[in-house]
This record gives C-alpha cells, structure tokens and sequence, in this order.
C-alpha cells in the first residue's frame, strides 16, 4: 500500500493530510505527481517537491508498494 | 553532544546553548529565531498576527540530523544543538535555535550561518504567516528536484 502524505499548502490544496493510493507503485516520482494532479487540480499550480521513505526524490525515482510518499511546497522553516 | 529536535513548547534558549559546552570549546554561538510581525514583500509592509509551523516530523528529524553532520565536516567545531518549534507561535516567541560550539569562535559564527541557512532550505518545516484578513503558507527558496 502506497501512501502519500501532505504537508501545509499542499494539505490545504488537496484538503486531507494522507491517502492511500496504490495505484502509484510502480510509477516514477514525476509520474506520481501527474497523477496526483490530475486527482487533485488544485496541486497543478504549486511547484512541488516529493519524498520517498522521508528523503528528497529525484524526478526519475520509482515508487514501489509500501513506500512513503510526501508531497510539499518549498520549505519554510526557521 | 549534538542534538537536534522538535518540539511544541517554548523553547529554553539558555537550555540549548549549554547544552552544546564541552571541554574543548571556548565559544558558542546561538540563533534564536523568532516570530516577526512586520515583513517587506514587493514594496509593502506586511503585518502577521502570528506564525504557524507545520513539520514532516521523521524527515525534518532525518534532514536536520544530514545537515548537522554535513556542517560538522566542514567547520572546526565540536558540538551542535538544533530545537526548532512547532504549531502556533505569537510575535516575538522562538521557533527556532541553533547553538554552536567550537574551540574558537570564528568558527562558529561561520557553522551557525550555514546551518540556518541550511535549515531554511532543506529541512522540511514550512511557515504560515496569519494576516487580520487571510492567511499564507510561506514558500522558501526551491530546493532539489521540484516541479
């Protein structure tokens, strides 16, 4: 099972702060986003980055089953 | 030792900055970072009534453990404490310290700026600035593979 975590601009984009969605394994990380995207319009005018198991992804990642997976907004700490 | 670590509470900056003393070291230099009200963007002042701090807690735990190590290999000091606040913060309270300790302080005036600036780039915490009429999560500068 592949879950997807949000955090502040994209947890109020999609409006949940996770979701199971295991139709993403198998998938790179740029085509996770796609699809999330395409679930969620309201993602498609933020620049987003993804992680994989709680580390920055390239774009050319493959998600597999079971991964973690959070989409953000650049950071904002400090 | 070095520490780095969220928290919800007040953070004790005295607590972090001793914390980071050892033997060795002769100075320590400390950031507290904290809630700011007026802020300059595109000309205009904009007034925040106050902060809210969201973390991807196990990663920002991760990335702010990478980063303290990175630092520690490019600077001659000894120990580094990072406490970095969550959830609702008023004007003026801390979000963020960060205590570096070295056997001079040269070197860690110099750690202490690259980490935060570090911190604000890679570590995944993220701001929302709330306004008397709306709200906005602060976006910082683009860090790795965004799109």
């Amino acid at each position: 099972m592949t879950k997807v975590l949000f955090f502040g601009a994209t947890a109020d984009a999609v409006g949940e702060r996770s979701v199971e969605m295991p139709e993403l394994a198998g998938s790179t990380a740029e085509e996770a986003i796609a699809r999330l995207r395409n679930a969620y319009p309201l993602l498609a005018n933020q620049k987003i980055n993804i992680s994989i198991n709680q580390e920055y992804a390239p774009t050319d990642a493959i998600v597999n089953d079971g991964d973690e997976i959070a989409i953000f907004t650049a950071v904002s700490g400090g | 030792m070095d520490f780095w670590e969220l928290t919800t509470d007040a953070i004790k900056i005295d607590d972090v900055a001793r914390r980071v003393v050892s033997p060795e070291c002769g100075a320590t230099v400390t950031l507290d970072g904290y809630a700011r009200r007026f802020t300059k963007r595109d000309g205009k002042v904009i007034e925040t009534e106050y902060l809210v701090y969201e973390a991807y807690e196990e990663m920002a735990l991760k990335e702010m453990q990478k980063l303290v190590e990175r630092t520690k290999s490019e600077f001659a000091i000894s120990n580094v404490g990072i406490v970095h606040r969550t959830g609702r913060l008023e004007i003026g309270e801390t979000s963020v310290v960060i205590s570096v300790a070295a056997p001079h302080r040269r070197d860690a005036f110099a750690a202490c700026e690259q980490l935060i600036k570090e911190l604000k780039r890679t570590v995944p915490i993220w701001k929302k600035e709330v306004y008397a009429d709306g709200e906005a999560w602060s976006e910082g500068e683009s860090f790795g593979d965004a799109i």
